[in-house]
């Protein structure tokens, strides 16, 4: 007698899950932004690699390059090691390597809060950071990557 | 089948209040993010109140200001990076004092080897016992930062010798210069960039994989073959070449070298290397990351005592290498060709020598296996290590992120003499 009901309660069971609104709303896009004067407004995901991998340390026209990140835990960090295809441990390695090569004077900084990121952007003219799109304050200037802006479709970095 | 409709509506309701209601992985990394704001915050207003704190004690410790004429206020300094990136939860590669960024490398080893005649024993290591612990190389690393583009490095080193004593070696100091990507200039005491290995290893020994270096690659003051250390200049930069990502290396320096025999005879070889000029590309290419590979060119001139002073050679030196270190993966391979032909003579010698390395992280452990290969000429100024080659295995497990531990094994057979077989256990840490 229940030989009907159990594939009526499989595609319930199915259709349960399907249409169950996602647990959360997926992570923010994270933007890249840099200091207003700086007059790069695109980079392709390449080049962002290239920067906060240390491979990369200058801005066309020559001044340098000062990558700012937010400690480990962070979305914007989650992304960054995301965006490196590192774990956090081999990140940490990674800039001890580069420093000990001599390649970079220092590994990047580390801010603690968005607050201290927008200082950073205002007083380094090569500052560049990651901030979650909806943390984008005045004063921050957000730059295209791969030809798009967070929020639009295909925008590479969340 | 009223029923069958009731039992689908319940299930779906069901459905959709449990998956409301259990939190999935990316709840938990969300609620991960906002705790981690808030320590952030909490980290800021902690700051903001020592920074109101000093201000207040400042003011009070400042005369009224009727009394003096009113200074102009200080022009807003701009914060410098320490400051921006003090955080206490966040453990810095580097530490920072007075603008000094440094860094401590140091290991702690047990070798032993089943051949009783003694070889060279270098980094503390008494060779002909049967097995002993050193200490090897106790790394200072200083870097600073002068301005926008200018840096000072250094690199002191106390590296164990006989009797427990130990000698002090400014293994690197250099004054860097950077102009832009394409033009990075360097002076002072530095490693030459003759093989991969000299380049991306340096001398820490928490840096590598195995416990120590390819022989190839040794230190020439440890017994190596080749000039790793010079005094000069060094360019480098990057060559726009789209995704192939190309680099060039040049260098012109003196790299007066002694290397000791390693067959434990005793005997010194001051090479009177003459300036060098090494010229070298390499790529790194975007479309496989973690891939770069190379080629370089060395040449200078070098003595060869056994035959007197006046016997001079041309010692040219092509290296050429693949390395591939990326998703947990170490493929390092790098072989060379050493050209001692004599300058008023005929005497000529080709020396071919290689080592291919692979290891694959897993979790903590990061097993690996070596197979090097030197095969030098009698008659040259390497009559001392004639044909060495075999392999070493191991592991190395990562305790932490400050501390690893190594066991290798090394088999390697010499001509003329019984096989070499040898056990390293090694503590290597960094601080």
């Amino acid at each position: 007698m229940f030989a009907k009901p159990i594939p009526v309660l499989m595609m319930a069971l199915m259709a349960g899950l399907v249409f169950a609104p996602s647990a959360s709303a997926q992570l923010a896009d994270v933007a890249v932004v840099v200091n207003p004067s700086n007059p790069v407004s695109s980079l392709s995901l390449i080049e962002l690699r290239k920067i906060f991998a240390g491979e990369k340390r200058s801005w066309q026209g020559g001044a340098p390059v000062h990558p700012f990140v937010r400690p480990p835990g962070c979305h914007e960090r989650l992304v960054l090691l995301r965006l490196l295809g590192m774990s956090e441990s081999e990140y940490k390695q990674h800039w001890t390597t580069l420093v000990f090569r001599g390649e970079v004077g220092s590994e990047p900084s580390s801010v603690p809060s968005i607050g201290m990121q927008k200082e950073a952007l205002s007083v380094f003219s090569g500052a560049i950071t990651l901030v979650d799109a909806n943390d984008v304050k005045p004063g921050m200037k957000v730059i295209k990557i791969d030809g798009h802006l967070p929020g639009e479709p295909g925008y590479p970095v969340h | 089948m009223l029923r069958v409709r009731w039992a689908t509506i319940a299930i779906l309701i069901l459905s959709r209040q449990l998956s409301a209601q259990t939190p999935s992985s990316n709840d938990a990394q969300t609620i991960e993010v906002l705790v981690q704001q808030v320590k952030a915050l909490q980290q800021e207003t902690i700051e903001l109140r020592q920074r109101v704190k000093a201000l207040e004690t400042e003011k009070a410790s400042t005369p009224s200001p009727q009394a003096v004429s009113t200074p102009e206020p200080p022009a807003p300094e701009p914060a410098s990076t320490s400051s921006i990136a003090a955080s206490p939860q966040d453990s810095f590669p580097l530490h920072e004092l007075r603008g000094i960024q440094w860094r401590g490398f140091g290991e702690v080893d047990y070798k032993v080897l089943n051949q009783r005649k003694p070889e060279l024993g270098t980094d503390g290591f008494v060779a002909g016992s049967a097995g002993n612990f050193f200490t090897g190389d106790f790394d200072l690393f200083l870097s600073s930062q002068l301005t926008d583009r200018s840096s000072v490095l250094a690199e002191i080193v106390f590296q164990e010798g006989d009797a427990q004593s130990y000698k002090v070696d400014l293994r690197r100091v250099l004054l860097k210069y950077d102009f832009n990507d394409h033009l990075k200039l360097s002076f002072g005491r530095y490693q030459t960039g003759i093989g991969y290995y000299n380049w991306a290893f340096r001398s820490a020994a928490w840096l590598q994989t195995t416990n120590d270096r390819p022989l190839i690659m040794e230190y020439a003051t440890d017994g190596g073959l080749l000039p790793t250390q010079a005094i000069g200049v060094s360019a480098t930069g990057s060559i726009p070449s789209g995704t192939l990502g190309l680099n060039y290396l040049a260098e012109y320096g003196s790299s007066d070298t002694i290397r000791p025999d390693i067959d434990g005879s005793g005997l010194l070889n001051d090479e009177n290397n003459g300036n060098h000029v090494l010229l070298g590309a390499f790529a790194r290419p975007d479309w496989a990351r973690g891939l770069q590979f190379g080629s370089s060119i060395y040449h200078d001139k070098i003595s060869n005592l056994h035959g007197g002073l006046n016997e001079r050679y041309g010692q040219t030196i092509v290296n050429a290498y693949a390395a591939y270190v990326a998703h947990g993966l170490e493929l390092l391979n790098e072989g060379f060709l050493i050209r001692h032909a004599e300058l008023h003579g005929s005497d000529l010698f080709n020396m071919p020598a290689f080592y291919t390395q692979a290891s694959k992280r897993v979790r903590q452990f990061r097993p690996f296996v070596r197979y090097q290969y030197v095969n030098a000429n009698p008659r040259s100024v390497f009559e001392d290590v004639l044909l060495r080659h075999g392999p070493s295995f191991g592991s190395r497990y990562d305790l932490n992120d400050f501390i690893a531990f190594t066991a290798q094994l090394d088999h390697t057979v010499r001509k003329g003499q019984p096989d070499l077989n040898g056990l390293q256990l090694q503590f290597a840490f960094t601080f």
